[in-house]
């Protein structure tokens, strides 16, 4: 009688102690789930490229950024398909552009609590671009403000406050991260700064040069660094027709430039007709969309260097 | 059957008295009651029945002294022991042939309904010749059909005493003697004594006693 | 007991219009208090819940009720309009997120509702068929909607024109059904969910054609300048938003004057609240922030108010048709005398005679409590229905 008091005993005990190890498992198994919850990747989208590089340097491993176009299409004009944009929808954060950049967020349902607008610091010192042709409707309509300028990266000192709204709304979702995010920051502006001096201190040589740009994306760049810019609508994969020719000559009767800036490599026939009037060209490319190689920062510093000829500097 | 002492009825308002002398009515007996209208016939039927107790005087039904019984005995006493035949018959206009004979069991305890009961009252129905209309409404019948339901619901208890006020008075002559048959051969069958009021002469001749108010009234005078 | 409830049954069948007819008085009388109560407890609840679980509402100044029955139930009455301003005004503040809210256009009687994906994660909205909005032309809708119009998604729904015979008015867009809402038994379930900037391209704020800037038809053309091209109101507008056609649609002006009927505002704390709702008390706002639980308490104050006045009339009518039934019982028990006399004569007890009376009282009453009992009921499955039809739309 007694063993077998003992092994029903012994039973009990041996359930009671599956049952403590299943529970124990179970507690810390939901804690590290619960945990894991809280302090897993944030997830963000972007609409460029800059966007993109500066949350990857200030996010570092916290954070995973997304940006969805592809690498052959110019973002600001890039429509995502329905499934991309559900994608968006679902982010921790949306990081626009602003000023206009990316056309398809207004047509398109986003939640408004996750988005953020990298440049609403700075919306008053938009720039209204009078190269684009506007419409509007009856004598009295008002006209469509899709007239702003938004290549806002290549002013570097804007890039730097775009940078800080994004430390700012990283902090925002993860507020015991926030230190690590202002000291990435820091490193990003000091960067950034880095190559607005030197952009500064290339065109402090020759400020007045004139130069013509092949697209009207360098508003912000100019109005930055001081350039004498005109801007033609040239596209770097096409020759240019006579009538664009034309159209440049006339430009340059007031506007004698010597150099084309391209946002990429033209066709060498392109150059050769440039060449033929007495005009360079140089590529500096706003990068906004991912580069071949390289990053951001190694892009700008080579932009830095294209320009260099432009104002006869040993950089 | 019945014995009945110097009996006096008042009613409440005192405009009508009643002196009935002492007289008797033997088990089995059919009798007539006879008189002008208004001279008390029907309240002689109450008496005897106990809806109605006399100011003086005795009313027996074999060994049970109605006038003195209380209220709720007088009311069984009535239901199992007394069948009443009305002159409109009083039958309730809501409930089929077969319910209307079955009432009585359905509003006392002192009866019984059982299967018996109800075996017995198909039988009757159907002795009484109105077997196949159980199922109608007293509307949907002919005065002799409706007498004759009433006459089945009076006999259903088996009653030892048939009080019939008027039976035959609302009924063509073909159906005054038919009814006047089928009470005379429940009186046979059950061994009842029959209590008739009566208005027809020419029915008087069936009968075995006939008690003249008239005479009771000259009684009473003197 | 058997006995009696069978013949008063019979008798009760017998005199069929006699017994309809009080039951019908019996069951009315029961059921109207009750069924007041009824609706009026639901509707407190109804009403209650949705301004509890709504904090703050900003909207122009004017009357509150209004603002908040438009906001919160999307009354068919469109209060002032305020503009998108005032919702990037409360997003700046960082004291509060902001829902924009623009309730003004129908689609086959039920009401669009222009909105942000927010709105849906405040109001725990889910999607039970489909997908979520995501792109301009789409529509969401609610649970209600969907089984009304017999609509899926992949169907059209056109927005209803505000007037026939305004031409130049608002005017019909043919949207996309993308998604079917889980029901919430709120208004959200008798609504059509489209995206704020989908709601001005109703109104024609936003809208799409061919490209101005490249218009050859002179009669198209109104002005043509160095900047700007003006367009003629012969100009063809899409009517329906495609993905062949998507680019071309666009906003004349500044957003953020755009029209709003209202901005829901979740504060960050109740301070954050507090300090809102502060600055909206300055006599230089024109716009007012209310607490939809302080409007929606006045008004079922009211309401209550009128239900005291109600019930006070409901008891006298009772009383009344109390009245009624026993003088219809006196004046039955009248005519059956005879009938009572015949069953007495027979030999039947004063108190079996109570008894069959009080069969036929007891089966009246089961029957009009059986009756009140049904009407209870449905009036309690269609309650969530009969209150917004009585009392909020």
């Amino acid at each position: 009688m007694q063993v077998r008091w003992f092994s029903i005993c012994d039973r009990n005990r041996c359930f009671f102690s599956i049952f403590c190890v299943v529970f124990t498992v179970a507690l810390l198994a939901s804690a590290s789930w619960a945990g894991s919850n809280d302090s897993g990747k944030l997830t963000v989208y972007v609409v460029n490229y800059p966007l993109q590089y500066f949350a990857e340097r200030i996010g570092g491993e916290h954070v995973k950024v997304v940006f969805p176009a592809p690498a052959d299409v110019d973002p600001a004009y890039w429509m995502p398909d329905v499934k991309t944009i559900s994608d968006y929808q679902q982010a921790d954060l949306i990081l626009l552009n602003g000023a206009g950049y990316a056309r398809w967020i207004n047509k398109a349902t986003l939640p408004r609590f996750r988005m953020v607008n990298t440049s609403a610091g700075f919306k008053g010192q938009y720039i209204e671009a009078p190269e684009i042709l506007t419409h509007s409707h009856g004598s009295e309509g008002e006209h469509v403000h899709e007239s702003l300028a938004f290549t806002t990266w290549i002013d570097f000192n804007l890039a730097v406050r775009q940078a800080e709204a994004i430390a700012e709304a990283l902090g925002r979702k993860r507020p015991e991260l926030k230190d690590a995010f202002q000291k990435n920051y820091q490193k990003l502006k000091q960067d950034l700064l880095k190559l607005d001096q030197d952009l500064k201190t290339l065109v402090s040589k020759d400020p007045s040069r004139p130069l013509v740009v092949s697209h009207p994306v360098y508003d912000y760049f100019a109005r930055r660094y001081g350039l004498d810019i005109k801007s033609v609508h040239w596209e770097p994969d096409e020759i240019p027709t006579n009538e664009q020719m034309m159209e440049l000559n006339r430009i340059m009767k007031e506007h004698p430039a010597k150099w084309m800036i391209w946002e990429r490599k033209p066709m060498k026939e392109s150059t050769e007709r440039l060449q033929a009037i007495g005009t360079d060209s140089l590529v500096f490319h706003p990068c906004a969309n991912t580069p071949d190689k390289g990053d951001f920062l190694s892009v700008m510093r080579q932009n830095i260097k294209n320009l260099n000829p432009a104002f006869k500097n040993d950089f | 059957m019945i014995t009945i002492q110097t009996l006096e009825f008042c009613y409440p308002n005192g405009e009508f008295k009643l002196n009935i002398p002492d007289f008797q009515v033997s088990g089995g007996e059919k009798v007539a009651v006879i008189g002008p209208s208004g001279s008390g016939k029907t309240t002689l039927l109450n008496l005897i029945a106990g809806i109605m107790t006399p100011q003086n005087g005795t009313v027996s039904v074999d060994d049970a002294q109605v006038s003195t019984l209380g209220d709720l005995e007088r009311r069984d006493f009535r239901i199992t022991n007394i069948g009443f035949v009305f002159q409109d018959f009083e039958l309730l206009d809501y409930l089929n042939v077969f319910d209307n004979v079955l009432h009585p069991y359905r509003i006392t305890g002192a009866l019984k309904l059982d299967k018996a009961v109800r075996d017995r009252a198909e039988s009757l129905t159907q002795d009484m010749g109105i077997g196949d209309k159980l199922k109608r409404k007293p509307n949907d019948l002919s005065h002799g059909e409706k007498q004759r339901v009433a006459i089945c619901r009076a006999l259903l208890p088996q009653p030892r005493l048939i009080l019939a006020d008027e039976a035959t008075g609302n009924l063509d002559p073909d159906n005054k003697i038919l009814i006047l048959d089928l009470l005379f051969k429940a009186v046979s069958d059950y061994n009842a004594t029959l209590v008739a009021v009566t208005h027809d002469h020419e029915l008087l001749k069936h009968f075995d006693q006939i008690v003249n108010f008239q005479e009771f009234k000259n009684k009473a005078a003197v | 007991m058997i006995d009696s409830l069978n013949i008063a049954w019979k008798y009760i069948r017998f005199n069929k219009v006699k017994t309809a007819t009080l039951v019908a008085c019996i069951t009315l009388i029961s059921f109207l208090p009750m069924a007041l109560e009824l609706l009026l407890n639901e509707s407190e609840k109804q009403l209650m819940s949705r301004a509890v679980s709504t904090p703050l509402v900003i909207g122009a100044k004017g009357s509150a009720l209004d603002l908040v029955m438009n906001t919160l139930y999307f009354d068919d009455e469109v209060p002032e309009l305020i503009t998108m301003e005032s919702a990037n005004r409360v997003m700046d503040s960082k004291l509060a997120q902001p829902i924009p809210l623009y309730v003004r256009f129908q689609a086959r009687r039920n009401p669009i509702v222009g909105t942000t994906l927010d709105y849906f994660d405040f109001r725990n909205l889910r999607i039970a068929e489909g997908r979520q909005l995501a792109i301009l032309g789409d529509c969401v809708l609610g649970a209600r909607v969907a089984e009304s119009l017999g609509l899926k998604p992949g169907d059209s729904l056109v927005s209803s024109p505000e007037t026939l015979f305004d031409l130049a008015g608002v005017y019909p867009l043919k949207m996309k059904v993308v998604g079917v809402l889980t029901k919430s038994h709120t208004s959200d379930d008798l609504s059509v969910f489209v995206d704020l900037k989908t709601a001005w391209v109703i109104q024609g704020l936003g809208h799409g054609h061919v490209d101005v800037t490249k218009l050859q038809d002179p009669t198209l053309v109104l002005k043509r300048t160095g900047k700007n091209v003006a367009a003629t109101a012969k100009l063809y507008q899409h009517t329906e938003i495609t993905e062949k056609n998507i680019d071309a649609f666009h906003f004349h002006g500044d957003l953020s004057h755009y029209p709003l009927t209202a901005v829901l505002a979740v504060p960050r704390d109740d301070k954050s609240g507090t300090i809102l709702r502060g600055r909206y008390l300055k006599r230089e706002q024109t716009r007012q922030v209310v607490r939809p639980a302080d409007v929606i308490d006045g008004l079922l104050q009211n309401i209550f108010r009128i239900k005291n006045v109600l019930d006070a009339v409901i008891s006298v009518v009772a009383l009344a048709t109390i009245l009624a039934i026993i003088l219809v019982f006196a004046l039955s028990l009248r005519l059956r005398q005879r009938e009572i006399q015949t069953i007495f004569k027979l030999g039947c007890r004063r108190a079996t005679i109570v008894r069959l009376l009080a069969a036929e009282i007891f089966i009246i009453a089961i029957m009009s409590a059986v009756f009140c009992g049904a009407l209870i009921w449905m009036v309690n499955q269609f309650s969530n229905d009969l209150v917004r039809m009585l009392f909020i739309r």
